[in-house]
């Protein structure tokens, strides 16, 4: 378990430096001088004064050795600090923290959305398997999994906002925002988590404790959520984390389109306008929080378990 | 007699040819090509419909109707008619055609990506299940890693370096694209070496290649195309969420997502417009996840009768969150 652990924090530790050069070398990709691309972001004139390039540069200490300036970027990026937006000139982190609590919820409610579904007609599936029902849960699945959000996102939107004028189109302010981005966000994990639970159900069903269980007299209901669901949510659990993570950045598309200050967008809106910053303070947060994740997640799943526990070992 | 030797477990079907002596030798190709017998409702309707659409695609420059870039500004946004089937876009231009000719570069960009992500991480894969030892442990530390990725947040990366373009799009899919195709690989070429044939090979002085294209080849690539067929869908709806974000295909050129994004201001006009370049993401889509899980449910009922366990935390079948 303990070489496992620091098998995980050093993998954990040297992605985040990796993740940290490229961040930091953003500015400096491409041709150009950064003193220069920094400035045209900044003031979004082509046409740039000698003396002002030459006093950023002096400034930021553009020409200083690139190792130097990295040990500088990374102890300020440590302590969450990343400078001073381009655009809005207010600090990073005063705007990754609002977002990345928007995207969370986000996040939470599509992927609760999806569980509350998933569960349900995954072990329907599994209990009518070969059947009717199976099939017809297989292809809702299916298609629920190929539907892109940006196309499910702006019917619901017509339908919803537009037509029946029962939710707001967009924006953030309060519960009823939440609903349609929600929806078109939860359809693609409600299918993976549906097909998940399907396998890890039938699995369940097969093997000789559900028999046992039965044979003890228990009932089919009582066999399925005591040992069934227990048994089952260990891979839905590691999906549900997995699309965590991803959904925390991700979720770009949708964020457009609901027009939702979270994370996604913010790093969207920061690429286009070149906020150089932002773009590194967002990628740092958004990746350091997915290998977070997903780190502590097959920790968890280590713990619970044992057959991975004692491999480790090995 | 030498033929009940190399029949351990005799398959009921296919007795006479002398290929059924080894029972764990799917050939891809009869089985494309062999029909829709005995095979799930599922994989024939979703061939059915893959080849559909591709034959539409491929055939575009005959099919197509009008020209995708004429522009008619008196016909704009208009429905369905008999001169244009599906109507006209907010430039007046003919949307059947517009969606046949962006389909070609949805449908091969998600192609090319997901070539080089398979071939990249097939060798990756295997190479590590080969060579053990640190080359082993670095991959799969590098594949947990990049696989929980977004692989949007990447693209965003990429395009904040490189700015757009096709290379940039192709090589942002790629960087965690890879990661699914090896994870599978690595645990398909560790389970493969382990059995008695490859030891007995090994043991008789067969090359390393003879090894690698009559054991490990055949039997590694019906997961591998089930994991191929699931990621295209995959593939498809990332492209064309960065199309749609304006970061794609770029103007002029023009695939499903761009249509999408153009269709958006008009979705109360003409809500067809916005409809149907999604609709062609989710049928394409659709199609080859119900043809990657046709493939990999019949693997699956194979293995689970003729495999015996694998050991813990090596792979062998798809996982199916990941994969889809």
């Amino acid at each position: 378990m303990v070489s496992f652990l620091v098998r995980r924090a050093a993998t954990l530790a040297v992605t985040l430096l990796v993740v940290s050069v490229l961040a930091f070398l953003i500015p400096y990709a491409g041709e150009g001088d950064p003193a220069r691309k920094i400035l045209r972001a900044r003031v979004n004139d082509p046409a740039l004064d000698p003396a002002q390039v030459e006093a950023l540069t002096e400034e930021l200490g553009l020409d200083r050795p690139l190792w130097q300036q990295y040990l500088d970027w990374l102890s300020n990026a440590i302590t969450g600090d990343f400078g001073y937006s381009y655009t809005s000139r207010t600090p990073v982190e005063e705007l990754v923290i609002p977002a990345l609590g928007v995207s969370i919820s986000l996040a939470l409610a599509a992927l609760l959305l999806a569980l509350v579904f998933a569960l349900p007609l995954g072990t329907w599936a599994a209990t009518a398997r070969g059947g009717k029902v199976d099939n017809a849960i297989t292809f809702v699945s299916q298609s629920s999994v190929s539907a892109p959000e940006y196309w499910v996102g702006p019917v619901l939107i017509l339908i919803f906002a537009r037509y029946l004028g029962w939710l707001p189109s967009g924006g953030w302010d309060g519960p009823a925002y939440i609903i349609m981005p929600a929806v078109a966000l939860a359809l693609r994990p409600l299918g993976y988590f549906t097909q998940v639970t399907r396998a890890a159900m039938s699995d369940v069903l097969s093997s000789p404790y559900f028999t046992a269980a039965r044979s003890r007299g228990l009932s089919y209901p009582q066999t399925l959520t005591r040992h069934g669901l227990r048994n089952s949510m260990l891979p839905v659990m590691t999906l549900f984390s997995f699309w965590f993570a991803g959904l925390l950045g991700g979720s770009v598309v949708i964020e457009v389109i609901f027009n939702i200050p979270g994370m996604g967008r913010l790093l969207y809106t920061a690429v286009l306008n070149n906020d150089v910053p932002v773009i590194q303070g967002a990628m740092m947060w958004i990746l350091t929080l997915a290998v977070v994740i997903n780190t502590a997640t097959d920790l968890l799943y280590g713990v619970l378990n044992p057959s991975i526990r004692v491999a480790s070992h090995a | 007699m030498p033929d009940t030797l190399t029949k351990p477990s005799p398959p009921p079907q296919r007795p006479t040819s002398l290929r059924s002596a080894q029972p764990h030798r799917p050939n891809v190709l009869s089985m494309l090509l062999r029909g829709a017998r005995g095979r799930s409702r599922t994989f024939n309707v979703g061939v059915v419909m893959l080849v559909t659409i591709l034959v539409i695609l491929l055939l575009t420059p005959w099919l197509a109707p009008y020209d995708p870039a004429t522009q008619d500004l008196t016909n704009r946004l208009a429905g369905p008619s008999s001169e244009h089937w599906l109507g006209t876009d907010h430039l007046g231009r003919d949307v059947l055609s517009r969606l046949m000719w962006g389909g070609r570069f949805s449908v091969t960009i998600a192609a090319i990506t997901l070539v080089i992500c398979a071939v990249t991480g097939i060798v990756i894969g295997a190479l590590a299940a080969r060579r053990g030892g640190w080359l082993d442990e670095l991959v799969m530390r590098t594949v947990d890693v990049l696989i929980c990725f977004p692989d949007v947040v990447i693209a965003l990366f990429l395009i904040a370096i490189f700015g757009t373009g096709y290379g940039t799009l192709i090589a942002a899919l790629t960087i965690t694209g890879w990661t699914p195709f090896a994870r599978l690989m690595r645990g398909l070429a560790l389970e493969i070496n382990a059995k008695e044939y490859v030891e007995a090979a090994e043991i008789l002085g067969s090359p390393k290649a003879y090894i690698v294209f009559r054991h490990l080849i055949p039997n590694a690539i019906r997961p591998v195309l089930a994991m191929g067929f699931l990621r295209f869908g995959h593939k498809l709806i990332t492209v064309g969420a960065l199309s749609y974000l304006g970061l794609g295909v770029q103007p002029p050129d023009s695939d499903w997502g761009a249509m999408l994004l153009d269709a958006q201001p008009y979705m109360e006009r003409a809500p067809f417009l916005g409809l149907l370049p999604g609709f062609a993401i989710f049928v394409t889509a659709l199609s080859v996840t119900m043809i990657g899980q046709g493939i990999d449910i019949k693997k699956t009922r194979r293995k689970r009768a003729q495999a015996p366990e694998p050991p813990p935390g090596v792979q062998t079948q798809l996982n199916v969150g990941e994969a889809l």
